[in-house]
């Protein structure tokens, strides 16, 4: 009796498991997006971003905010254009490696992707867009900086909403100066602190060309490796002492400035950041304190005077319990022009995608910037980098005053 | 008066600046000492972290790539226990120690043990294994963000140079750490043997030292340095899972350049490649100081292969 009790139990224990093993397949392979049939039920979008390695932490924010943006948009009907299709996001990581970056955008091909995004690192998004444009797919840039991505390459499959290094630099070179000369205080001179990696050398080249023709004279240059302490840094920036600080690196860079600053009693009159991610961090900030009080950085932005803005903030951080930063933001506003591409082609194919998006112009979007078109690099034509004031320790945008949220205070 | 570096400063700069301008045409006599306050601080803790590796090759003749991730895992310690627990970050730093002896004990008797035989390629593998886990264990855990204690110790002042009070305490840290293994190593019975392991480990056997035991508590010593070296650092840097990588590469130039297995040497190594670091970033452009510090490595190597101090933790 007792056996067969217990024969009974271990076939019923195979049963279930066996039924639950088969429908947990069931539902992986209801998901796997190259099963998409082609019948515009839904549409697929890859995602190609660093979800592990040191930039991690920002690209996996910037993930969610591809997912949150498809996310919203099916929660409002879909893409009208194809019938309430359904927008899908695929992920894959590309560890912040050049080398992955060719390599996760075939993946997402195989995978079914009919239009990519990413990849943060300029030498991966240079892979990635090379990758897609030989398959054909277009690729929407979500954040990377280097100019050469699409103006040293002739790509006919990539578009990128963000200002490049060499727009960066003008904004910043134009707008700094301005907001500090109206405010009747002067700025002659300049030190720039960079990342020496793409992303700051590009930035700096940009900064070189600009600075000097709004008087601004640049008398001292100073990089920073991963990893590094900024104290000889400091020292240098103190003996060129320069009328303000342009900083441009990651946030751990910009922390150790500031706490170098610090410690070698240090305060230019004024600091700066051009594409500079810590200055837009809220978490940053607090960390950095009141030395970074009144600086002036200049980045993509949220436009901070759009109430839809403010709900895609708010829904972002409750969705994810994460902070809301300016990649998070120009991430979003990409996803934004693929999804406006998306409805304008009225198809899921990737040619008609792209035919689309090399006609678009948006208008529609949540960044501080003007209608997104693309020229014929697929550089934005209206991009910008407004510039913001840190004030109580948050980033307000403060110029151009049709993005302001607040008034400059110097 | 004052120290003139015209001729370095001759050197091409960035974008052509040094030429261009006078601002770095001469040193100061104040920026001179300070760089050099700089260099000694940092050649400190590059002293320590070179130690434990030192240690471990001199001994058992494994070059331990998982140094730098066990670097890691006591600065997390230290981050997570002061950030999650409220603990005053010096009093984790003991507890980054232990747990990282532990964790080098564990590691040695699980995996090291078994192929310390075996050709060196296959410990290379094993520690780079390693290495990989401790760095994937730690990105899961607490995520690729950068953490940091927001100390803010601020710095002294002594005669115009600024002492940043964090790499102040790490430096003096380092140098307790020093003298406490080398007593260690000089006046106890566990010592001898570990130094006697060192000179010979045929021979250790033969008068009766039990050298496995020896081996794993060796690598235990060396994993604990690791920590201690990992820990102090939250004290002036923020911390990310690869801040290990950047401290250990110029660890592995200082312990071929001090002399491999040399306590003596690493220090000495740490406080030459902090110097040719510090004065090297203030001169050349970008990362021209990492350039000269793989040249005189690479010219040590061709004309003193021993290293400086070349010889042993026997010593």
């Amino acid at each position: 009796m007792r056996r067969t009790t217990s024969q009974s139990d271990r076939r019923s224990f195979i049963k279930y498991v066996g039924a639950a093993g088969t429908l947990g397949l069931a539902g992986c392979v209801g998901q796997d997006p190259s099963d998409d049939d082609g019948d515009g039920s839904s549409v697929v979008i890859g995602s190609n971003h660093p979800l592990s390695g040191s930039l991690g932490g920002t690209g996996t924010r910037m993930d969610n905010a591809v997912q949150l943006a498809a996310m919203m948009k099916n929660d409002n009907g879909g893409i009208e254009s194809l019938d309430g299709a359904e927008l899908e996001v695929i992920s894959e990581d590309n560890q912040g490696n050049q080398e992955l970056g060719g390599e996760v955008t075939d993946s997402l091909i195989d995978d079914g992707a009919d239009v990519i995004t990413g990849c943060f690192s300029s030498p991966v998004t240079n892979a990635a867009t090379r990758a897609a444009e030989r398959a054909g797919v277009p690729f929407v840039i979500s954040v990377s900086v280097d100019d050469a991505i699409l103006q040293d390459n002739d790509l006919q499959y990539a578009y990128r909403p963000q200002p490049p290094a060499s727009q960066m630099a003008v904004d910043h070179a134009e707008l700094m100066p301005q907001v500090i000369r109206d405010a009747g205080r002067d700025v002659q001179t300049a030190g720039l602190y960079y990342i020496n990696i793409d992303f700051g050398q590009s930035v700096r080249d940009s900064l070189r060309e600009e600075l000097p023709n709004q008087d601004i004279e640049i008398v001292e240059e100073v990089s920073i490796d991963f990893g590094e302490t900024a104290d000889t840094a400091v020292t240098q920036l103190a003996d060129a002492d320069p009328d303000v600080v342009i900083a441009t690196t990651y946030e751990a860079e910009t922390v150790e400035l500031v706490r170098a600053m610090d410690n070698q009693d240090y305060a230019p009159p004024f600091i700066a950041g051009c594409a500079n991610e810590a200055l837009n961090d809220v978490g940053a900030l607090e960390e950095m304190g009141e030395t970074v009080e009144g600086a002036l950085p200049t980045n993509f932005a949220l436009n901070p005077t759009l109430d839809r803005a403010s709900e895609v903030r708010e829904r972002y951080e409750s969705e994810f319990d994460e902070s809301f930063d300016a990649n998070v933001a120009m991430t979003y506003a990409a996803t934004e022009v693929i999804i406006a591409g998306i409805e304008e082609a009225g198809s899921s194919d990737p040619e008609d995608i792209n035919d689309a998006l090399s006609e678009i112009e948006v208008s529609d979007h949540i960044a501080a910037m003007p209608p997104i078109s693309f020229d014929e690099n697929g550089e934005n034509e209206n991009a910008l980098a407004p510039l913001f004031q840190v004030q109580d320790l948050d980033d307000r945008v403060v110029f151009p005053e049709e993005y302001a949220e607040t008034e400059i205070d110097l | 008066m004052g120290f003139s570096f015209d001729s370095v400063a001759a050197l091409p700069s960035i974008g052509g600046l040094a030429t261009e301008s006078a601002t770095v045409a001469f040193i100061q006599p104040s920026t001179a000492l300070q760089l050099l306050a700089f260099a000694v601080l940092l050649g400190g803790i590059y002293g320590l972290v070179a130690l434990g590796l030192t240690m471990i090759f001199g001994v058992m003749d494994v070059i331990n790539f998982a140094h730098g991730a066990m670097m890691v895992v006591g600065m997390y310690t230290v981050w997570w226990t002061a950030t999650a627990f409220g603990l005053h970050p010096i009093l984790s730093i003991p507890l980054a120690v232990l747990g990282l002896f532990a964790i080098g004990v564990l590691v040695h008797l699980t995996t090291i043990s078994s192929i310390m035989d075996a050709p060196q390629e296959n410990q290379l593998i094993v520690t780079f294994g390693i290495m990989l886990i401790l760095i994937s264990a730690i990105e899961i855990t607490f995520s690729t963000d950068p953490q940091s204690l927001g100390l803010g110790l601020g710095s002294v002042a002594i005669a115009g140079v600024f002492l940043p009070l964090g790499q102040l305490y790490a430096l003096l840290i380092s140098i307790s750490a020093v003298v406490v293994v080398w007593l260690f190593l000089q006046r106890t019975q566990l010592g001898r043997a570990i130094r006697g392991t060192a000179d010979d480990r045929t021979a250790a056997q033969y008068v009766g030292i039990n050298v496995p035991r020896i081996d794993y508590l060796t690598f235990g010593i060396g994993a604990a340095l690791a920590g201690l070296a990992g820990a102090v650092i939250p004290l002036f840097q923020q911390i990310n899972p690869y801040l290990g990588d950047s401290y250990l590469i110029n660890a592995f130039v200082i312990v071929v350049l001090g002399g491999l297995g040399s306590f003596p040497g690493a220090l000495l190594g740490g406080l030459i490649v902090g110097f040719v670091h510090v004065f090297g970033q203030y001169f050349l452009p970008g990362s021209g100081y990492q350039i000269s510090i793989f040249l005189i490595f690479i010219l040590v190597l061709l004309l003193k292969p021993e290293g400086l101090l070349g010889g042993g933790v026997s010593e």
